[in-house]
């Protein structure tokens, strides 16, 4: 279905009678063709169902239930549109997920840049096992809280509230984010802070005005990489959440399916239309720090 | 270390992010290990079992081991194609001259899409009355013999609930590959073209083993998260028909909160945070191994 399952072997058609140094002067080879269509073809997979998705959310129910699905559609509606909104609290749904994000990004930076201060340019004994410590939380699945968390919700009632969803999608993110921040601190010279504690800084002092102003970046790339995973997050949301008023919007999107005995799929493809747009707009605005985020993230990790 | 820190700033700044962490990752999971000794349906006692819940799981639970399987067919298919479909594209990627920002972009777009929507999305794209995008095209290409409800065929859905994970990610991966593609220094690909190296001599002897390390951590990523996936199962096919797509991580959300048998589903989180740790582990045994070779 993905990408061709073909693993690493890539076409190497190469004529090898040719002296290497001039193959790059010369028009298009066979290799080079190639690779051009496979990616073409590559990128085509990733790309076509999304657009199909939008496609058929403006198509007619009837196209819909009975043309081909490759078909552009006959006529085009946005009929699917308002029923999309007839059907479910999209607006609610929305301003859920924003809360929830919102909420965890700042638990995330906040927290993120203090530990990273605290092991990175304070230091102490134990850093290094508070470091391991840390790393646990990047491998173990987060599966393991549900239960847990569950059960420990429902004693003190934080069950079925923001920061249910928020504590443990700010606490496994934690981990990536304090070592984003670790890793940025590094190029932070040591002079700067020596010479900001000669004149007589402190800590607190020196972390709100050279630590923290430095890390815009850094705080973008987090901010980006993270909203990506709790504006989608959908475990946690379905674990803790039950009633309407708190639904994010990946729960909000369920109730589209088999609400009337039956799905309206072009009404659904609707609602998911409008709920991607958001994190869409602001990856396409943003994509090359996003990317490069990306990149550092693992390529460092 | 900075001259003239105190403790107590120390303290101040560790604190808060340590709190945090403890709440939500590390104290649930020593409570999830204690509750795996327990048999408890949330309302009644709770009753201490030993290691009952261990024997049941690994002894006479065929469910356990049928998701287990169906675990390990989910990761392969997942690592297949965001590690194979990655290096295959990152390193197509840099044989190109123009154009690379824009095919990054598309190649990552899968990966904002949340869960719900790729679940919705795929169950249209396997769907067989009205057709979908699958099975029409299969039809266009003199395959119709293959056409079927894929998520129905009790042999196909295993492949059909991985195949999105794969696809969503892929893009992830191949960035980070990509990125560490391009810091293999240029004299070094240069020589060895001037030796007369193919391209395939070029990428096992040059390319990849330059980018080893990352490659390590990215095959941890994906190993970690595949054993992690959850939600498209959960969402297209709810481990079903029978229990042919049920993975460890649905078969125990289900004992948790539809069987509420919190004592066991406890058991099986344990049993997968210790199959987490182990890939890793055999991960970079295998890799570093081969890479110091």
């Amino acid at each position: 279905m993905t990408a061709p399952a073909a693993p690493i072997t890539r076409p190497v058609a190469v004529p090898s009678d040719s002296p290497p140094p001039l193959r790059r002067r010369k028009p298009p080879s066979l290799h080079s063709t190639l690779s051009r269509v496979l990616i073409a073809l590559i990128v085509i997979v990733q790309v076509y169902p999304l657009a199909w998705l939008f496609i058929t959310s403006l198509r007619t129910e009837h196209d819909f239930a009975t043309g081909d699905p490759f078909a552009l559609p006959k006529s085009l509606t946005w009929e699917n549109y308002a029923r999309a909104f007839e059907t479910g609290n999209l607006w609610l749904n929305i301003l859920n997920s924003f809360i929830v994000t919102m909420g965890a990004n700042v638990l995330i930076v906040l927290l993120g840049m203090m530990a990273a201060y605290a092991l990175q340019v304070l230091g102490f004994r134990f850093s290094k096992f508070v470091r391991s410590l840390f790393l646990v939380g990047i491998i173990v699945p987060v599966q393991i809280a549900l239960v847990p968390l569950f059960i420990d919700y429902s004693t003190i009632n934080l069950l079925d509230t923001y920061p249910s969803m928020i504590i443990p999608l700010a606490g496994f993110a934690l981990p990536m984010s304090i070592y984003l921040f670790s890793s940025f601190f590094e190029y932070i010279p040591r002079e700067t802070y020596e010479a900001a504690s000669l004149d007589g800084a402190g800590p607190y002092r020196i972390f709100g005005l050279i630590t923290l102003p430095l890390s815009v970046n850094t705080v973008v790339t987090v901010v980006l990489v993270n909203s990506i995973f709790i504006w989608n997050d959908f475990i946690f949301a379905n674990t803790f959440v039950l009633s309407e008023e708190l639904k994010t919007i990946p729960l909000g999107l369920q109730n589209y399916i088999g609400a009337m005995g039956k799905t309206d799929w072009t009404a659904t493809f609707a609602a998911v239309c409008i709920t991607i747009t958001p994190l869409l707009l602001v990856f396409l605005v943003l994509n090359k720090a996003m990317i490069q985020g990306l990149e550092s993230g693992g390529s460092k990790g | 270390m900075l001259p003239n820190r105190s403790r107590l700033s120390v303290l101040v700044f560790l604190l808060p992010p340590l709190l945090l962490y403890c709440v939500a990752v590390l104290f649930p999971i020593v409570q999830s290990l204690f509750l795996s000794f327990f048999s408890w349906n949330g309302i009644s006692d709770m009753e201490f079992v030993g290691l009952a819940n261990y024997v049941r799981m690994l002894t006479a639970d065929d469910i356990f081991w049928r998701s287990f399987f169906n675990a390990l067919g989910y990761l392969a298919i997942c690592l297949v194609l965001q590690l194979g479909g990655a290096l295959l594209v990152a390193s197509l990627l840099t044989s190109m001259r123009r154009g690379r920002e824009l095919i990054k972009t598309l190649y990552l777009l899968p990966a904002v899409i949340s869960t719900v929507a790729i679940a919705f999305l795929f169950v249209r794209i396997y769907s067989i009355e009205p057709v979908g995008l699958l099975n029409q095209l299969l039809h266009w290409i003199g395959l119709g013999a293959l056409e079927r409800p894929w998520l129905s065929d009790i042999n196909t859905v295993l492949t059909a609930v991985s195949a999105p994970e794969g696809w969503r990610f892929t893009g992830l991966y191949m960035l980070i590959i990509y990125a560490a593609l391009l810091s293999v220094p240029q004299e070094l690909e240069e020589a060895a073209r001037l030796d007369g190296a193919s391209r395939w001599q070029l990428f096992t002897k040059i390319r990849f083993p330059h980018i080893m390390p990352v490659w390590i951590t990215t095959t941890i990523m994906a190993t970690t998260y595949g054993l992690r996936g959850f939600d498209i199962p959960y969402l297209m096919t709810n481990g079903g028909p029978g229990q042919s797509s049920e993975l460890l991580t649905t078969y125990m959300y289900k004992t948790a909160f539809s069987s509420t048998d919190f004592g066991y589903a406890s058991t099986i989180a344990v049993f997968i945070v210790v199959e987490c740790l182990v890939a890793v582990g055999l991960i970079l045994f295998l890799l570093k191994r081969k890479a110091d070779a």
